[in-house]
């Protein structure tokens, strides 16, 4: 059943290639989504989990129908991203489904269609967490593994504020001015 | 006489008066107009291995039923912040979630509930592009303190801290910090270590807390 699904996904892409190419439309290529790809996040999941799909094979379009019949999801929309047309996320086409509590522990291929465009495929791998319950067999999940990235360095990113920094330095001033004043007067003997 | 001594008297105080408002104020404006705010980071009494005069930590509650959490609070360092589902990466990493959003932190939803028998996974960010975020004080944190989770089914799962560690990213020890506890346990981690604009944040800081009680 997969490889049917393969065989047709590649015949569909070759024949939009070549009708893209006959009419010279050009297609949109994203850099940080893989060509022709369809980007699954994330790519292990454990049943009952939120899966967000992304790709740019749809081009200036930018929407397709997301099959996740394999694992049990049914059908989904992909659209266009919240970047509009200017924004780094116009091509990228962004769907969303859930995994059923119930699927299986097994790698199942997603499919999305683009309207009138190609068809992409991706694999998502479902981990099951132990039949025992999940405290019990801890070892049979799937764990992360590294650093995370929760940082910017926005806490250290504000530059000097000039004009605070003249009237800190003008009160300053003026405090100076007012010590020598009266350190002045002191000297004079007017009983500061 | 004396009227002049009287007004000489008064100009003085008033001169003392605006150079003490002049210094106090040039003194504030001076260190509040930017440059560095350095999230707190742990100290070596916090770590596990620095602590050599250990009262015996907290009795352990026994587990509770799962139930994923909804919102985490710290009160000791004023930390009270709804909780989002995070996935992995493509990488296997833990994602993150929205930096945007200052007030939100995340828990491995793949993973074991807070509260639940095993290691539940915290996470958030110390800072985004416009500056300190819901995890910023984190590494403020002291062992001893209490970190309370609400619960979707209704009960709120009370953990307390066993220590507070800084681990470098490029050696991080995946097990004692990901690993299933035998327990109930959590992890709550932000970015931490050191900082330069090149590298971003070179670690993170990580809290381990056991449960120690719940309430409705």
């Amino acid at each position: 059943m997969r490889t049917a699904r393969r065989l047709r996904g590649s015949a569909l892409a070759a024949l939009a290639a070549g009708l893209v190419g006959a009419l010279g439309v050009p297609v949109a290529y994203a850099d940080d989504v893989g060509v022709m790809e369809l980007e699954i996040r994330p790519s292990t999941v454990a049943p009952g989990s939120e899966v967000t799909v992304r790709t740019t094979a749809c081009g200036e379009t930018g929407t397709a129908a997301g099959d996740a019949s394999a694992v049990g999801a049914g059908t989904f929309a992909l659209a266009r991203g919240p970047g509009g047309t200017g924004g780094p996320d116009a091509k990228i086409a962004t769907g969303r489904f859930r995994v059923p509590p119930s699927a299986q522990p097994e790698t199942y291929q997603i499919v999305a269609s683009c309207e009138g465009g190609p068809q992409v495929t991706g694999d998502l791998r479902v981990a099951l967490a132990g039949e025992e319950g999940p405290a019990l067999t801890g070892e049979e999940r799937v764990h992360p593994h590294g650093h995370v990235n929760t940082g910017v360095g926005g806490a250290f990113g504000r530059d000097r504020d000039p004009v605070q920094t003249a009237a800190g330095v003008a009160a300053l001033a003026v405090a100076a001015a007012g010590g020598t004043w009266l350190l002045h007067r002191r000297a004079r003997g007017d009983g500061i | 006489m004396r009227r002049f001594g009287n007004s000489v008297g008064t100009l003085n105080t008033a001169i003392a008066g605006v150079t003490v408002v002049a210094l106090c104020s040039g003194a504030w404006l001076l260190r509040d107009a930017g440059g560095t705010h350095a999230p707190p980071q742990p100290s070596a009494a916090q770590s596990v291995r620095g602590s050599s005069d250990r009262a015996p930590a907290p009795h352990a509650a026994a587990a509770l039923p799962p139930s994923p959490p909804d919102r985490i609070r710290i009160p000791s360092i004023r930390v009270d912040a709804p909780l989002t589902g995070l996935g992995l990466t493509a990488r296997g990493s833990l994602d993150v979630p929205p930096p945007e959003q200052r007030n939100l932190a995340g828990w491995y939803e793949a993973g074991t509930t807070p509260g639940e028998r095993g290691t539940a996974i915290v996470a958030g960010h110390v800072d985004n592009a416009d500056g300190p975020a819901v995890f910023y004080a984190l590494g403020a944190l002291k062992r001893g303190s209490t970190i309370e989770v609400e619960r979707r089914d209704g009960s709120t799962a009370v953990f307390t801290v066993d220590a507070v560690e800084v681990y470098d990213a490029r050696n991080f020890p995946d097990e004692l910090v990901y690993g299933t506890a035998a327990g109930p346990e959590l992890r709550v981690i932000t970015c931490g270590g050191g900082y330069s604009e090149k590298t971003g944040y070179q670690g993170n800081v990580v809290v381990f807390a056991h449960l120690t009680g719940s309430h409705a």
